[in-house]
């Protein structure tokens, strides 16, 4: 396998976001993440791939809620990679994204005491699925078991099977060939996927935009995803 | 020399040899060739982990999304947005990508049940679909038809079809078509506002995509308002315009999700969002701003309009509300939305009124973006009207006096949705046979007679009259995605056979094989319509409708609104009215339609049930939204336990200060509070539906929802509340205590 040409990158706009958890839900299903129950819940273990935090401005009367949604943001320069002992998290050359290699994993999580966009969640037990709910569990995705990390893989399964598909019909991948699970839900097509190296793709485009930025940029993670800020009202 | 033999030469060899041979016996009768399948080929459109795609219809809430399902060896693993799908252009809400689940749910009722004891007890022999419609059969055959009932939910349109071909088969009244979804849509109220000011009971629809300035009444349309995904679309679009943004004012007590996502929340008094539509469409007429045509007098329209009055009522200063008014009329293309919230007050039918009147009075009725739903087609594609709450008290008076014997229910849960206070529970007791289809054991399954099985969305065929519907005219197309996993049904065959298996007239109103035979001479009159495909004959235009996932005109069908005479007379000012003491019961109690779980139906679902609420990042249990002034009167604070007593009942819930509500409301979100509905949903939080107030709106008969008051007070104990909010890392241990 060679180096990719693909940067792949997310941007996420947050005047279109209304928080409505269509992509949490659409996550949880194209990722086999499993449920954990109230008690875990409780306790801080929701295994969440992709979760939206909801910040309130203002007080009442004049409150305003904001929504960001929050998952691997797939960094550059990745806090998470040098911590692992087994090379279980490392970013690859073939893909240039941050991968999570669950037979490797032992279960140390440091990754995840690293990662300052709290993205990775821990399987502190087996997951369930009683029968036949194990029928909805995508074969395209490894289920995991007690004592793994996990995080977003920008649905790597998707960005392979787009590849494939490209490479049998003898042409590169176009702009728009992969979406992740979260985007093709978006009710409000608040997020959009897709390869920075392409300076036609939208990605591109939204990346320019005045109202983009990255989170924790001063950390010098240099995430790959990108959120564009709400707009001002044209009226009072 | 040695014979060479490859093992793939073998095994040619050897299908070749076993794929046809000829059975030799001792009688004639066996010397017939006999075929012999490989284990090898698969069956039909199954081919081992290749990934299969169906086109279908989301039946999660009754908006009618198109969806595809991925299915690989076999089985459902994925469902998606169908991209070509009008209403929602491939795209799925968090409810719409839980189905699977619905499917795949391990407690789902797996064969026709009939209870052994009484109903006290729990205890269910199984027996097959034949027995339970025979026996049904020869029970209706002899009673008298007045004293069967059928209760059923908004169900899919082509179930609702055939249930009332059902009843007017045994000739007796009408099913009662209720569920609390359709409450909270105000579909009675929107018809009716319809019938009166445009002479049509069509549902409107509001494209908010070119909007400029966009106010929402108590409209919670990104969340759970009639089209939700089909809104979020248009919300998406009109925030992303070219060149400008829209703008976007909330109007009503609680901040919302939908409200989170305005530009301004103006935190109205609950039941006055109407008053303010009024106040501003008084004040555009005053000032002359009003572009609506001369078909309208709107002087005489807003004669009875006091703006001084409203503006004390609705606590906006009336300088605040002249400048909204200016904003409003000034745009290029304003649109306001008489959101399901105000048909959840007993003003209700004025409030969406007053509105409708709002869109008018800026030119809805020709470039605006208020248009209204078209009539279906045709006779066939027509469906019953949403009953009005009053008819649900009629049904429980008749079944408490003794005059109901059986009664059908499908696609509703009334003993878990219903007011207590209603009595329709202890009503069902007068009930000698009653008759529930389910998927998954519900609260009503529980006291049932007879329990048939039904099939979920994805192993059985329909269509939809998208309704209410956003351009095209759209009949969508449903079909099954696997096999059905159990000895299950869908409810219109079993209501097919059993016309059937009985004498009389019912056959005559059903007098087809199968459901499939139903469905496709219901859609013959698209066949000469111009849609998304061209079909010479059925079977094409059969085998593009499911390829396509429905049909659909090329060009916009919705129809903009023409007044009718309704707008003669004055819009009345009508306040709120509340069920319960304001002393007594000092808080106005506000359910929240859960954006996660709609009216409850689908809280069966793990993904759901720890999906979390977008405002409080909550999930598996219930809260009590309370502003933080209030809050520190009452003396309690977050995860403290706090009781909600209103005169028809009384709820425990768990304290989440929240900023976003008013100081004289607190909100408690629907959904939790299950007995049954399997292991993820029963014996779980509270259900707020239990203890409303049965009060309607007098004008349409819908269920003011969001009339009862309520006390609060704190509870012993405390329980945390499974939330992300400050909760998210890798491991932090929590206090034994917290």
């Amino acid at each position: 396998m060679t180096e990719t040409t693909h940067r792949w990158t997310m941007a996420i706009d947050l005047d279109r976001c209304t928080g409505c958890q269509a992509c949490v839900v659409a996550c949880h299903a194209e990722n086999n993440v499993p449920v954990v129950g109230e008690d875990e819940v409780r306790m801080g273990r929701a295994m969440h791939w992709l979760h939206i935090e909801r910040y309130w401005v203002g007080e009442y009367p004049n409150i305003q809620a904001r929504f960001i949604p929050m998952m691997c943001q797939q960094c550059e320069n990745a806090p998470c990679e040098p911590v692992c002992p087994v090379f279980a998290t490392y970013h690859s050359q073939v893909e240039d994204l941050n991968i999570q290699v669950y037979n490797r994993c032992i279960g140390t999580r440091y990754c995840a005491n690293n990662c300052p966009y709290i993205a990775r969640t821990f399987n502190w037990f087996n997951p369930e699925f009683p029968e036949p709910l194990n029928e909805q569990l995508n074969p395209d995705v490894t289920v995991r078991k007690r004592g793994i990390m996990e995080k977003c893989t920008f649905c790597i399964q998707r960005i392979h099977d787009a590849e494939h598909v490209a490479e049998i019909e003898g042409r590169p991948v176009q702009d728009g060939d992969v979406q992740p699970a979260c985007a093709q839900s978006c009710p409000t097509n608040a997020i959009v996927f897709g390869d920075l190296n392409d300076p036609n793709s939208r990605i591109s485009q939204l990346a320019g935009s005045r109202r983009s930025s990255r989170l924790l940029e001063e950390l010098g993670t240099e995430p790959s995803v990108i959120y564009l800020s709400g707009g001002d009202a044209h009226v009072s | 020399m040695t014979f060479h033999i490859t093992r793939r030469d073998f095994l040619k060899s050897s299908a070749a040899a076993s794929s046809l041979f000829l059975v030799s016996g001792c009688t004639a009768d066996l010397q017939k060739p006999v075929w012999m399948e490989s284990y090898v080929n698969p069956p039909e459109e199954t081919l081992p982990s290749e990934n299969f795609w169906f086109a279908s219809t989301c039946r999660m809430c009754p908006a009618g999304c198109g969806v595809i399902a991925k299915v690989s060896n076999g089985r459902v693993r994925k469902l998606e947005g169908n991209p070509e799908h009008p209403l929602n252009r491939g795209r799925l809400c968090a409810r719409g990508q839980a189905g699977l689940q619905e499917l795949y749910h391990p407690d789902r009722v797996q064969q026709a049940l009939k209870r052994s004891g009484d109903r006290s007890q729990d205890q269910w022999t199984p027996l097959s679909w034949e027995q339970a419609i025979g026996d049904l059969a020869a029970g209706l055959q002899d009673v008298d038809p007045d004293r069967v009932a059928f209760l059923t939910g908004y169900l899919p349109h082509y179930q609702s079809e055939l249930v009332g071909r059902f009843m007017k088969g045994l000739g007796t009244q009408p099913p009662v078509i209720y569920d609390a979804q359709a409450a909270f849509d105000g579909r009675v109220t929107l018809a009716a506002a319809s019938q009166r000011l445009f002479d049509t009971p069509a549902l409107p629809v509001f494209d908010i995509s070119q909007a400029d300035v966009v106010f929402g009444f108590g409209a919670d349309f990104l969340e759970t308002w009639l089209s939700p995904v089909a809104y979020s679309q248009r919300y998406g679009d009109m925030r992303g315009q070219v060149g400008k943004r829209g703008y976007f004012a909330a109007f009503g007590p609680r901040l919302s999700m939908t409200a989170a996502s305005a530009d301004r929340w103006l935190p109205t008094p609950p039941g006055t969002e109407g008053l303010a539509a009024l106040a501003l469409g008084k004040i555009i007429v005053d000032e002359g701003l009003d572009r609506g045509g001369d078909a309208i007098d709107y002087q005489a329209l807003y004669q009875d309009v006091d703006v001084d009055a409203i503006a004390e009522i609705v606590e906006i200063p009336v300088d605040e509300l002249t400048q909204l008014a200016r904003t409003f009329a000034a745009a290029t293309q304003p649109v306001a939305l008489p959101g399901g919230m105000l048909s959840g007050h007993a003003n209700g039918l004025d409030a969406v009124k007053a509105v409708a009147a709002l869109n008018m009075l800026v030119g809805a009725g020709e470039e605006g973006g208020m248009k209204l739903t078209p009539e279906p087609p045709s006779r066939d594609l027509r469906r019953a009207p949403v009953s009005s709450f009053a008819d649900v008290q009629a049904l429980t008076a008749r079944m408490a006096n003794g005059d109901v014997d059986t009664l059908f229910v499908l696609g509703a849960n009334p003993v878990y949705e219903l007011p207590a206070a209603l009595g329709f529970a202890d009503a069902l007791a007068s009930v000698k046979n009653v008759v529930v289809f389910a998927t998954l054991m519900t609260e009503t399954a529980q006291v049932a007679d007879l329990i048939l099985p039904a099939h979920t969305y994805l192993e059985t065929w329909g269509y939809e009259f998208v309704d209410p519907g956003f351009g095209e005219m759209t009949v969508s197309a449903q079909q099954p995605v696997v096999q059905p996993l159990y000895d299950t049904r869908d409810p219109g065959d079993a209501l097919l056979a059993l016309a059937n298996a009985m004498d009389g007239d019912v056959v005559k109103r059903l007098p087809w094989p199968n459901l499939v035979n139903f469905i496709q001479t219901r859609l013959t009159s698209l066949q000469l319509l111009d849609g998304n495909f061209t079909a010479s004959d059925t079977d094409t235009f059969w085998a593009a409708w499911l390829q396509h996932g429905g049909w659909w005109s090329q060009e916009a069908a919705w129809t903009p609104p023409t007044p009718g005479e309704g707008f003669g007379k004055a819009l009345a000012a009508t306040p709120p009215r509340f069920a319960g003491d304001a002393g007594e019961r000092p808080f106005h109690l506000i359910p929240i339609p859960s954006v996660i779980f709609g009216d409850g139906r689908h809280a069966g679902l793990p993904w759901l049930q720890e999906a979390p609420d977008p405002m409080t990042t909550a999930s598996w249990d219930t809260w009590v939204e309370i502003n933080p002034v209030t809050a520190q009167q009452l003396g309690v604070a977050n995860n403290d336990l706090v009781t909600i007593a209103a005169d028809g009942g009384e709820i425990t819930a768990i304290v989440y200060l929240y900023h976003g509500i008013r100081p004289d409301a607190v909100a408690v979100p629907v959904g939790q509070g299950h007995e049954a509905l399997g292991r993820w949903a029963s014996q779980r939080g509270a259900n707020v539906l239990s203890i409303l107030a049965p009060q309607t709106d007098d004008a349409s008969g819908q269920l003011a929802w969001l009339d009862t008051r309520v006390q609060v007070t704190k509870a012993e104990g405390r329980r945390v509340l499974p939330a992300l909010e400050s909760n998210l890392g890798v491991e932090r241990f929590r206090q034994q205590s917290l």
